[in-house]
């Protein structure tokens, strides 16, 4: 077993309801093939910092997950399938002190899961508005 | 030879910090390492030693992999504030 951490980032256009039915699957796709999902951080919806096949924003989801370095291969083959994922970045945590960070990052995306939601609420409010602004200068 | 330095000698901050490990998900802090244009900035002009260029350039690659930063800042693509997320 090895530590490892995949970014995925899930097509904007989608409704809320079916952005979580596609990482449920996408986490599927990682406990079928015999990962253990440490921690999950969803950063939310973002601007992306390059348009990904015309899409400006994109809505971002870290796993941090241990399986077996040979799945890693058929996990990224069934990332590549599925067409509503505009991309993943998978990280191997694999030295002494990328694993210590490894933990440190569990524990932190934990407790951010944890915590109270008002927190994210203010984010929500404040990425939109700001976005609205930058359209207006173009 | 001493005359010729123009700038007080360099430290590198990473070093300072005691940095062991980057996440290329905190964009804000790889914006020290970062030119206006996005481009990775020199060992020459930041300071950086040599073991955290290696690690900042790694961990700025795959920001960019996962469009966190831009790989180009041109006048046709310009970026507006791509780090305001991070707030």
């Amino acid at each position: 077993m090895r530590h490892y951490e995949n970014l995925v980032i899930v097509k904007p256009t989608l409704t809320a309801e079916e952005i979580q039915a596609n990482i449920s699957a996408i986490e599927e796709v990682i406990t079928s093939n015999g990962g253990e999902i440490a921690a999950r951080d969803a950063m939310g919806m973002r601007k992306l910092a390059y348009p990904l096949g015309k899409n400006e924003r994109g809505y971002f989801h870290v796993i941090y997950y241990s399986v077996a370095p040979a799945a890693i291969n058929e996990i990224e083959r069934r990332f590549r399938i599925n067409e509503d994922l505009l991309r993943f970045v998978t990280i191997k945590y694999d030295t002494n002190r990328e694993v210590i960070a490894w933990n440190q990052l569990v524990q932190k995306a934990q407790k951010k899961a944890t915590q109270p939601v008002s927190e994210t609420k203010v984010e929500e409010v404040v990425i939109p508005a700001a976005l609205e602004e930058n359209d207006d200068e173009e | 030879m001493a005359e010729r330095r123009k700038y007080k000698k360099r430290f590198c901050k990473y070093c300072e910090a005691k940095v062991d490990f980057m996440d290329y998900k905190d964009v804000g802090a790889l914006r020290f390492s970062l030119s206006e244009r996005y481009k990775i900035m020199p060992r020459r002009l930041t300071g950086n030693c040599k073991r955290h260029q290696d690690m900042i350039a790694t961990v700025i690659k795959r920001a960019r992999a996962a469009a966190l930063v831009p790989y180009t800042v041109t006048r046709k693509t310009v970026v507006t504030a791509p780090f305001e997320n991070l707030r």
